[in-house]
């Protein structure tokens, strides 16, 4: 059963949430953790292939979140791009081993997100939508995509990993965000 | 350096899904920096590749992480800030009942005092060893912190590796040196590993970063002996480009420029 106050949070705005955390509300801070956990867990899943490690990254972010919310502009960005756009940063680092993020993150990351993803649903539409542009792409280019977002590859080291020309592979990826860009955003 | 807007609409997307290779993504980010447009355009290609995160398997997160964060979260509002009730000073005992029992107490009170210097000093070695103890546990930390730090820096794609070689016309006892050095920029990072003969009484080498603009920047003095190999790891401020690094003779102690023979040098290819 879901409860008024239950009801009362799943209305509530990122916003209005990053505000009641700044003054040190807690029911707030497990309402996004609620709202945006399991997209958070999907990816960084993806990109570890480990669930301790996952789990890990996920605490942090969102401890992160509560510490520093006031750094948190939401009229310049949209909070669920910025967790999407961290914890994919965070979990490519540790895969590639690289010096983790420092500094300001919560400030100097502004992420543009046309959907509104704060309610489920918005959510489970927007899945179905990138899965299906995705299996629309020619095969290759899906191929570099998820190589360059899920393994943090860039145009060269995907040439390497696939022995594909390094021009092929720019085209293919130059072609693929284009279509991506034109079937979700037109 | 470019100061062109990125021709394509693309460029940012790909710059968002981390796709261009170092040099690109340093030329696109050296414009971007100032580039208020440019920025807003980032901004909505980060959101654009953000998305492509639901292509990923739905798992959910086992219910300890939320339980877990919760209680860090809840800790440290409990931390020294928080809020403990003051305990209310007790109202002073009646003087005259305190009084009477004075002469009683002395004696008692004198040996409690003894006890008490004496547990003092028993604690205050106590304490002197937990000290020592911290001390040592805080330099193992520290000496990790480094090492990782170093380990990191290795890892990091923007990481430069420069071998640095002897020059021609060198004289013969340096023609065997060289050494190689590891540097990040956006850290400002350096570490120098690397063999030279050790320098005369009256002298010292001296490491060098030549920026692409300015002045070369003293990145360390050295002295090598016996033949042993020099480690060096030094902070330099960040976001210099450098054009080449170079070791020379200089004066013992150094210089704040260099006026010696180029002893080693390494240009960025
Ligand atoms: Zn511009």
């Amino acid at each position: 059963m879901v409860t008024a106050e239950k009801r009362a949070e799943l209305k509530a705005t990122d916003a209005s949430l990053i505000d009641r955390i700044v003054q040190r509300d807690e029911s707030a801070l497990a309402a996004l953790y609620d709202r945006y956990s399991g997209m958070l867990t999907s990816v960084l899943n993806r990109i570890l292939r480990d669930t301790q490690a996952a789990e890990e990254i996920l605490q942090d972010i969102f401890y992160q979140l509560w510490r520093n919310a006031a750094q948190f502009d939401s009229s310049r960005g949209s909070l669920s791009g910025w967790l999407l756009v961290i914890a994919r940063n965070r979990a490519i680092s540790r895969l590639r081993r690289h010096n983790p993020a420092s500094g300001d993150e919560l400030s100097e990351n502004t992420v543009v997100v046309a959907s509104n993803l704060e309610r489920s649903v918005a959510q489970q539409q927007l899945m179905a939508k990138v899965k299906s542009a995705l299996d629309n792409l020619p095969k290759e280019q899906r191929a570099a995509i998820e190589l360059a977002y899920f393994e943090g590859l860039t145009h060269s080291e995907i040439a390497q990993r696939t022995g594909d020309p390094l021009g092929t592979v720019k085209t293919r990826l130059r072609t693929a965000v284009e279509t991506l860009k034109r079937d979700l955003h037109s | 350096m470019s100061s062109e807007h990125p021709t394509r609409p693309e460029d940012f997307d790909l710059y968002a899904l981390g796709a261009l290779d170092d040099a690109e993504r340093q030329a696109f980010e050296s414009h971007v920096v100032s580039c208020a447009d440019c920025a807003e355009k980032v901004a909505a290609a980060r959101g654009r590749i953000a998305i492509l995160a639901f292509a990923a398997p739905t798992v959910a997160p086992s219910p300890g992480v939320k339980e877990t964060l919760m209680r860090q979260v809840i800790a440290s509002a409990e931390g020294p800030s928080g809020g403990l009730a003051r305990v209310k000073p007790e109202p002073a005992a009646d003087a005259g009942v305190f009084a009477r029992w004075w002469g009683v107490l002395l004696p008692v009170a004198g040996a409690f005092a003894l006890a008490t210097v004496l547990l003092w000093l028993h604690n205050e070695q106590l304490n002197r060893q937990l000290a020592d103890l911290r001390n040592t546990i805080e330099q193992q930390k520290q000496e990790l912190a480094e090492t990782r730090h170093q380990a990191d820096l290795i890892a990091a794609r923007e990481t430069l590796v420069v071998p640095l070689w002897s020059q021609k016309g060198t004289p013969e006892s340096h023609a065997e040196g060289h050494a190689r050095v590891l540097y990040n920029a956006k850290e400002g990072m350096m570490t120098y590993d690397g063999w030279l003969p050790s320098a005369p009484a009256d002298k010292s080498y001296q490491l060098w970063l030549v920026p692409m603009n300015g002045a070369p920047i003293s990145a360390g003095v050295f002295n090598p002996q016996n033949g042993e190999m020099s480690h060096m790891m030094m902070k330099l401020p960040a976001g210099v480009t450098a054009k080449e690094f170079a070791v020379s003779l200089e004066p013992a102690g150094g210089m704040t420029h260099p006026t010696g023979p180029m002893v080693l040098v390494g240009p960025i290819s």
